[in-house]
């Protein structure tokens, strides 16, 4: 069994790319802010988290960062979708329908059924 | 894909860490700066609204480490810390560093030393153009082909069936004109010792016979002047020689006018049209040359040839060796079925058949570079052996460092526990000592490259001395050595740091953060005896420090055995010295007058007993052998012995005794010396009328010569012991008559030999070899070697037998001027070389292995000085202590001894072949051995039991 900390790490990027996806580029407070919206227990507490893993996609090439400027003229880092990132979601959007399917048919699984 | 971007993205990130961290510092300070204002609008005070807002961030510290893990490459930044920190740490134990790289410095040394000697003998490819490509030309037949002679002159590996590399002129020129396999075959022969003169004094230069495309096909050049070329290798050309680089420089000073100089050869004058390539010194290793010459001046230049044969043009005379260059896609096997057809032709059909087709003569092609092995195997043997003994030395400096480091990790527990309560991984630590190692290991390798160039150095120096000439090969570091240092300093490394790390890294947390520095971990956790990594360590140098000793020991016993051996002959103050007259144009006749002209003011010299001479001297090497067939013996029962002319007084000179019969007197001179003017002139008549083929007598002076020489009288000969017994027993062998068989069954018959005397057995050419037959005869021609029997020093006289030699002609050389005792000692050479060298290894192992135990017994003695000073509070005798560090150091010695002598037992077996009259598995040499050790381990133990017997326990139990 994998532990805790791999599932986090490996969702928290699918989380990111996604958030990314539907609000358009934003800054590191913005994509925690959002993720912990949706998830609700991840990413309350510890969001420093995030910053490795913001850093991991960027050398992988999924996402891109620039500065600019956030609301109150604040000087911050925003990071966006690259094309490569797209497929990436695509990709991993994909096998987690697939995972979740499959997985789902073995809950639903009655004694009976495997005669 | 990804992951490969990521790499290099972090290996950029490495250069560029500030701005990166600056940007992270900035992101981190945005984004609690955010919370910190959306907690204000949700109503916190600001203190509060920070103090919330850092809360839910997390840790900085933390993101900021993982943050710089998933960016830069951590293991190569982690070395560039780890670097600095190993140095200052070693420099704060300047004795433990100084004494580790010493230490280190001998093993790296050594071995790289020892391995550069096995790189230039055995390793290093001919220096020629594409020498895969070159192969050697073996024969091999069933049976003894009827042969003129077959001359071996070293280059090619001994063969067990009959067969070898020596092949006629006539059969090169044969295979050359009709191989299609080949584009290129040449053919060589010597180095043959000639006369030059011309250059200064005269000199006996060694010179290697070449065909004309010799050069051509090795692709070799010239540093000046031009190569020889198949037109310099006909006998109308004029005769030209190429001079090796090195004799160019030593003779003629790197004269570039040497080229069209003349010099002579013998008698003959040569032009000297180049200077060869440097890098090229001879194809056959470790046989040294000073110049090339073309096959046709053989006939002129003959050097130490006694026998007027035509080597040019005889094909039953083989003494060259043929190589050919195999053309580029063909295979071995096919030149090798054609070089086959073509051998087979000429031997069973040719001009002069030699073989009977059920004979099966056969062609072998091997390459080069193994087919002509020359001189390394002999030496061969000796380096494996050296090489295997410096490995041991190698493991044992790295089990002496690693009991060093581990020793010093004690004491530094402190330290590691610390790191560990911060939160360093144990991994991160055991790198960091690893760190530490390996530098210690660099700079133990890069001292020891200076203790190999000086190694190599002195032992090339003593090989020089020992055998009298410079050492044939060209010891120099290259690629491979640089190489093969680098390898096992690393590895060293590694070894002797693994242990250590690993035990240094797993501390107990709590005792060691305690004041208590004497409370280490282990010493409360165990209270009996268990067997540490440190006596593991000790009992390991042991064991292999005595693998060590009973080889030396062996090789020493190996040579006193040598030395001890009888020769049959009294060697003791003999000076031998060797002239080769006819170089200077003597005939035979001239040849007898010199030699007794010489003998008789040799012996008029004062101090000198007694004078003789002999075509070899005893025990330098060089033999002839024979078969003759004794009368009353059924047909084709030839016996096989050793031929040796000899001069007057020979016997009573070298005090060989004689047992039986007579030693030979003028007349029997007179007789040997008529007989052999009467087969050169029946020879010199039979090649003048059919040159190639002397055995077919074709006209009748001929055959009036032939009557003449075979109605000469037989020749007087003398036999030794073993001759009489192995092929005369149960019948008196004086006055039996002999025939000798390669001159009546392949030439024209002769008169033979009679016996007129028996003498002693001695040893001919090699000590190790058993004494063999001999047959003694009459010399009446060729060259001879000189020996004087004085009184006291025969050094002394050195310079009286110049000037007589000089009066009596100015252009005679003297070569080899040595004293018997020298000459053995040089022929013992190898053996005495191994026993020193061995010696001096395992004089080093024992040190080492003694430095260990005293270490180890001191650092336990250091260690446990509150558990000894409790024990003599509780009433324990001084002694009874003494004798604890003792008993504890014998008993490793004991144990390591133990595993030694098992583990000698199983690798002296492959040494087998160098000992002489001593078995591998000796128990002599095994007890001696141990019990030296076992004596040195007491020495070992002296001190540290004596500091043991000092413990105050008040001052032990004071200090906590």
């Amino acid at each position: 069994m994998k532990q805790k900390a791999d599932v986090l790490q490996g969702t928290l990027a699918l989380m990111v790319l996604k958030t990314l996806d539907v609000l358009g580029p934003q800054h590191g407070y913005g994509i925690a802010r959002r993720i912990e919206q949706i998830s609700r227990d991840v990413l309350a507490v510890n969001q420093g988290t995030l910053y490795p893993v913001l850093l991991k996609l960027e050398q992988e090439g999924a996402i891109a960062s620039e500065w600019g400027a956030s609301q109150n003229n604040r000087r911050a880092r925003f990071y966006r979708l690259t094309r490569e990132g797209r497929k990436q979601l695509q990709v991993e959007t994909q096998d987690w329908e697939q995972t979740a399917a499959i997985i789902g048919r073995f809950f639903e699984v009655k004694a009976e059924d495997l005669s | 894909m990804s992951s490969l971007r990521r790499f290099l993205t972090r290996l950029l990130n490495s250069a560029t860490r500030r701005a990166q961290d600056e940007r992270l510092r900035e992101e981190i300070e945005g984004h609690i700066a955010l919370q910190t204002e959306e907690n204000l609008r949700a109503g916190l005070s600001p203190v509060e609204a920070r103090r919330q807002a850092m809360l839910k961030f997390g840790g900085v510290e933390g993101v900021k480490q993982d943050y710089r893990a998933e960016r830069g490459l951590p293991l190569i930044e982690d070395l560039f810390q780890d670097l600095p920190y190993a140095l200052r740490m070693l420099r704060k134990s300047p004795g433990f560093t100084a004494v580790a790289v010493l230490t280190l410095a001998l093993g790296v040394g050594a071995n790289t030393a020892i391995f550069s000697f096995i790189d230039a003998v055995l390793l290093r490819s001919i220096p020629v153009k594409d020498p895969q490509q070159l192969f050697v030309f073996n024969w091999s037949v069933r049976a003894n082909p009827k042969l003129q002679g077959h001359s071996d002159y070293g280059d090619c590996a001994d063969q067990t069936d009959i067969g070898g590399c020596s092949f006629s002129i006539p059969f090169y020129k044969t295979v050359r004109a009709q191989a299609g396999a080949f584009s290129g075959m040449a053919a060589f022969a010597g180095p043959f010792g000639v006369d030059l003169s011309g250059n200064g004094a005269a000199s006996i230069v060694r010179g290697l016979y070449v065909s004309g495309d010799f050069f051509p096909t090795l692709c070799v050049g010239t540093f000046i002047g031009r190569p020889l070329t198949p037109s310099d290798d006909s006998p109308s050309a004029p005769p030209a020689i190429v001079l090796n680089y090195d004799y160019w420089v030593r003779a003629f000073g790197a004269a570039p006018s040497v080229v069209g100089r003349t010099v002579r050869l013998d008698s003959t004058t040569v032009t000297i049209v180049g200077v060869a390539d440097p890098h090229f010194t001879n194809l056959t290793p470790g046989k040294p040359l000073d110049f090339f010459m073309p096959f046709s001046v053989a006939d002129s230049v003959r050097g130490k040839w006694y026998r007027s044969k035509d080597r040019v043009a005889d094909a039953t005379y083989w003494w060259v060796v043929i190589l050919g260059r195999l053309k580029p896609g063909l295979s071995i096997s096919q030149a090798q079925a054609e070089a086959t057809t073509i051998f087979r032709n000429e031997m069973l059909y040719g001009a002069a058949p030699l073989s009977k087709p059920e004979d099966a003569p056969a062609i072998t092609l091997r390459p080069a570079r193994s087919g002509l092995n020359g001189e390394t195997s002999q030496i061969a043997p000796g380096l494996y052996v050296t090489m295997v003994i410096v490995a041991f030395i190698l493991l044992i400096a790295c089990a002496n460092v690693a009991g060093l480091t581990l020793a010093r990790s004690a004491s530094r527990q402190k330290e590691m526990a610390v790191r560990l309560a911060l939160g360093a991984g144990r991994a991160r630590i055991v790198r960091q000592l690893l760190t530490e190692s390996i530098l210690l290991a660099c700079a133990g390798g890069a001292l020891g490259v200076l203790v190999a160039i000086w190694g190599v150095d002195a032992i090339a120096t003593l090989l020089s001395n020992g055998s009298g000439q410079p050492f044939p090969f060209a010891v120099a570091p290259d690629w491979r050595v640089l190489l093969f240092t680098l390898a096992i300093t690393f590895l060293t490394g590694i070894l002797f740091g693994l242990a250590p790390s690993l035990r240094g890294s797993r501390v107990d947390l709590t005792p060691s953060l305690k004041e208590s520095a004497s409370l280490l971990p282990g010493a409360a956790a165990h209270c009996g005896r268990r067997f540490r990594l440190g006596d593991a360590l000790v009992v390991a140098q042991v064991a292999l420090s005595m693998v060590v000793l009973v080889g030396a020991g062996l090789l020493v016993r190996t040579l006193r055995n040598l030395h001890s051996i009888n020769p049959g002959f009294d060697a003791q103050n003999i000076l031998l010295f060797g002239i080769v007259p006819h170089l200077a144009g003597y005939t035979d006749q001239q040849t007898q007058q010199l030699y007794a002209n010489l003998q008789q003011r040799f012996a008029a010299l004062p101090g000198v007993i007694s004078v003789s001479y002999s075509e070899e001297a005893l025990l330098s090497g060089g033999w002839s052998a024979g078969d003759v067939h004794v009368d009353s013996s059924p047909p084709k029962q030839n016996a096989n012995t050793g031929e040796l002319p000899v001069g007057l007084d020979f016997f009573a000179t070298m005090h060989i005794p004689i047992l039986a019969g007579r030693s030979f007197t003028s007349a029997d001179f007179a007789i040997a010396a008529a007989t052999n003017a009467a087969e050169k002139a029946r020879d010199a008549a039979a090649a003048k009328t059919n040159p190639g083929s002397p055995s077919t007598p074709a006209s009748a002076s001929l055959t009036a010569l032939d009557e003449a020489y075979y109605h000469s009288a037989p020749v007087p000969l003398i036999i030794n012991e073993s001759f009489a017994r192995k092929y005369l027993a149960n019948k008196n062998p004086i006055g039996l008559h002999m025939g000798d068989v390669e001159r009546d069954e392949v030439r024209s018959p002769g008169p033979g030999y009679t016996i007129v005397g028996v003498v002693g057995d001695t040893k001919y050419a090699q000590l190790r070899r058993k004494t063999a037959p001999i047959i003694f005869l009459p010399l009446v021609s060729n060259s001879a070697h000189f020996e004087l029997r004085i009184a006291a020093n025969p050094t002394a006289l050195v310079k009286n037998v110049r000037e007589i030699v000089s009066q009596a002609d100015n252009n005679l050389p003297l070569t080899d001027i040595r004293t018997q005792t020298e000459q053995i000692d040089q022929i013992l050479f190898h053996e005495r070389l191994m026993s020193r060298l061995s010696s001096f290894f395992a004089a080093l192992a024992l040190v080492l292995a003694c430095i260990g135990l005293y270490g180890l017994l001191s650092y336990e003695v250091g260690r446990r000085t509150r558990e000894l000073s409790i024990r003599v509070a509780l009433g324990a005798h001084r002694r009874d202590l003494s004798r604890l560090v003792i008993g504890q150091g014998i008993l490793l010695a004991l144990i390591g001894a133990a595993i030694g002598i098992a583990a000698a037992v199983g690798v002296t077996r492959f040494m087998s072949a160098m000992l002489y009259d001593v078995r591998a598995n000796d128990p002599l040499t095994t007890v001696a051995v141990a019990a030296l050790l076992i004596l040195v381990a007491f020495a070992a133990c002296y001190i540290p039991a004596r500091r043991a017997m000092k413990v105050d326990p008040m001052v032990a139990l004071r200090y906590e």
